[in-house]
């Protein structure tokens, strides 16, 4: 690159990481409130969407750039869970729930730290293999692809007992994560992701899943920078999986399966593909939501009377909703655009 | 020489449902595009309505098979109707989600309105015997469904070939403006579309209830994730590819279910996700796929 190309490097820099401030502020101000109330309950609740604004923007890297649907995301979450639970959970521990693990990993201990660092490496090796793959093919075939994924996926943590205990869960990881933490943790992976959708890798990939052909005769190398994309993403939901585990300390491989596929899907699809603001949006407004009329399926007392209960009642609102969504705005809430696009619109030029 | 006979007959039956399902999918896809996730509530309103038929007493096969495949097109229509009319022009993503929401939405009305753990549906019981061809132990569900999906599939095909209608889709899979400029309705396409998938769904609600024995809300996304599958393998849109693939995919899983020693049964989705994942990677355009131009047809 020239260097003319180096000074303009800057301004797309700070209006990244400005706009990505921007962008987490929503999460930001309903977490505080939370922490505010000091409900612990609430604290809780607002754990579970920290970790779902982490999942689904790292869903966005993916989705909103290279274009199409991926299953195969919360896979990552779950290898993350996985990988720091197996590294850091204490030997003792581990001779009570996988005393059989291979690899001698029955007897290793790592601080939290190291595991972490150990799981991206992971995540990172098979990102990459899987990656490979799912970069040869576009279109509707790479959507069934992710799918295949997510099912070979869970056969293998259902399968291999000595390692991820099956159906079973998997306790005694370490719980040292709080709420301001992962609110640190989600902001840096918004703004990552801002960083990424407008340098100009992103740039051409999201110009390659508009039109494919046009973006190959400015030779775009679209299979490289699907990759890459594809490699980020599932950093990124795999360090969703790792401050779940270290919240929570339990995790059952079938949390991460297909119900919570299609909700992170429907939550970013709602709130907007192409742009992280939209994945914040969807997870604020489905959790929120879903929260809400969940009071309502225990039958709460209104008004003196009691009400039946109605278990249903959140999922019948969530299709609802995505359908209400979808047919009133079909881009999403936001489209393609972020907060700040709103707020400071870009001049055309640099469009 | 009878247990291979009996495994073939086995993967044809299975293979012949994931085909009725894929060929529903295809039809909706070819037309418009649109990857109908819902397609497994049809199964489960089908389904449902034989459970509603039987707690209201009228219990009678002759009367609930009928009613069931009428409320599964019925149900078809409607969703394109409520759903996905207004969702039409929009992406590809936005149909799948729509879908998605349809489907949440059904099964949790089916949920809150009625029960969510199983509840059995016996009526079709009967089907479930053994008959003697000769030498050969045979299911007769597993005759009825090869031989209904055979009637049906050359049903689908004299109607594709010999009617107005059936000519005006057909060439709406080509070129939708085009039909459309010669005069036919495009609402009237696409709504015979979902019909076909609707009749199509309901019939393989009857074998799989039958086969079951109970319902549940849920029932209907394992079925559909094959046929989903099953289309892909054939080729996503092309109506002989999804019957293809799933006959395929009936003999790949049945054909695992038999080779894969006993303590590997775990991994049986695994293998057969992993072929159909080499099927893709191999030939992303499918079995029967046409292969598209990379120039003005790719997105």
């Amino acid at each position: 690159m020239t260097s003319t190309n180096q000074s303009r490097r800057r301004p797309f820099l700070r209006r990244a990481v400005l706009g990505g401030l921007m962008t987490a502020l929503p999460m930001l101000l309903v977490c505080i409130a939370i922490i505010a109330t000091g409900e612990q309950w609430m604290v809780r609740l607002a754990y579970a969407g920290v970790v779902a604004v982490v999942v689904v923007v790292g869903l966005q890297i993916q989705m909103g750039n290279s274009g199409g649907v991926s299953f195969s995301h919360t896979v990552f979450v779950a290898i993350g869970a996985y990988a720091v639970a197996i590294l850091s959970v204490p030997v003792q521990m581990k001779k009570l729930i996988i005393p059989n693990a291979p690899f001698g990993l029955a007897d290793l201990s790592l601080s939290p730290a190291a595991a972490v660092l150990v799981a991206l490496l992971i995540v990172a090796v098979l990102a990459v293999i899987t990656g490979l793959v799912i970069v040869r093919v576009s279109g509707i075939a790479a959507d069934i692809l992710t799918l295949c994924l997510q099912i070979i996926a869970h056969s293998v943590f259902m399968y291999w007992t000595s390692l991820f205990r099956g159906s079973q869960a998997f306790f005694g990881i370490p719980q040292f994560m709080t709420l301001p933490a992962a609110l640190a943790v989600a902001m840096a992976v918004i703004i990552g992701a801002r960083i990424f959708r407008d340098s100009p890798w992103g740039v051409q990939l999201r110009a390659s899943s508009e039109n494919l052909l046009a973006a190959r005769c400015f030779a775009v190398n679209v299979t490289r920078l699907r990759l890459l994309a594809w490699i980020l993403s599932a950093l990124a939901c795999s360090i969703g999986g790792m401050i779940f585990a270290f919240y929570i300390g339990t995790i059952n491989a079938q949390s991460f399966y297909f119900p919570y596929v299609f909700l992170t899907v429907a939550m970013l699809i709602l709130g907007g593909m192409n742009s992280v603001s939209g994945a914040v949006v969807g997870v604020l407004i489905i959790s929120i939501g879903i929260e809400l009329i969940r009071n309502l399926e225990n039958g709460p007392v209104l008004f003196g009377i009691e009400l039946p209960t109605l278990y249903g009642l959140s999922g019948l609102a969530l299709g609802a909703v995505i359908i209400l969504g979808m047919v009133l705005r079909p881009a999403g809430i936001m489209g393609t655009r972020e907060f700040d696009d709103i707020l400071f619109p870009r001049r055309p030029e640099t469009e | 020489m009878d247990f291979v006979l009996q495994q073939i007959l086995n993967a044809l039956a299975f293979g012949s449902e994931y085909a009725l399902l894929a060929l529903g999918l295809a039809i909706v896809f070819s037309i418009m595009g649109l990857v109908n996730f819902a397609h497994g509530e049809i199964i489960t309103i089908g389904a449902y309505t034989m459970y509603i038929m039987i707690v209201m007493g009228l219990g009678s096969p002759l009367l609930v098979i009928p009613l069931a495949v009428l409320a599964a097109v019925l149900g078809a229509l409607a969703f394109e109707r409520v759903a996905f009319r207004p969702v039409r022009y929009a992406p590809t993503s936005t149909g799948m989600l729509t879908a998605f929401g349809v489907s949440i939405l059904v099964q949790n009305a089916f949920l809150l309105f009625i029960s969510a753990r199983p509840r059995a549906v016996s009526v079709l019981g009967g089907l479930n015997v053994t008959v003697w061809v000769g030498p050969l132990r045979l299911q007769l569900l597993q005759i009825l469904e090869l031989g209904v999906s055979l009637v049906v599939t050359l049903g689908l095909i004299l109607f594709l070939t010999r009617s107005t209608l059936g000519l005006a889709m057909r060439a709406a899979a080509r070129d939708f403006a085009m039909v459309r400029l010669v005069g036919i309705r495009a609402n009237r396409v696409i709504a015979t579309a979902f019909g076909i998938s609707g009749l199509l769904a309901g019939i393989a609600a009857v074998f799989i209830v039958a086969r079951r024995g109970s319902i549940e809300p849920d029932m209907g996304f394992m079925p559909v994730l094959k046929a989903f599958v099953a289309c892909v393998i054939g080729g996503f849109g092309s109506l002989p590819g999804a019957a293809v693939g799933g006959l395929l995919l009936g003999f790949i899983e049945v054909g695992i279910l038999v080779l894969l020693p006993q303590q590997w049964g775990g991994l049986t989705d695994a293998i057969v996700f992993a072929l159909i994942a080499l099927i893709l990677v191999t030939r992303p355009q499918g079995l029967m796929g046409r292969n598209v131009e990379l120039g003005d047809k790719e997105r």
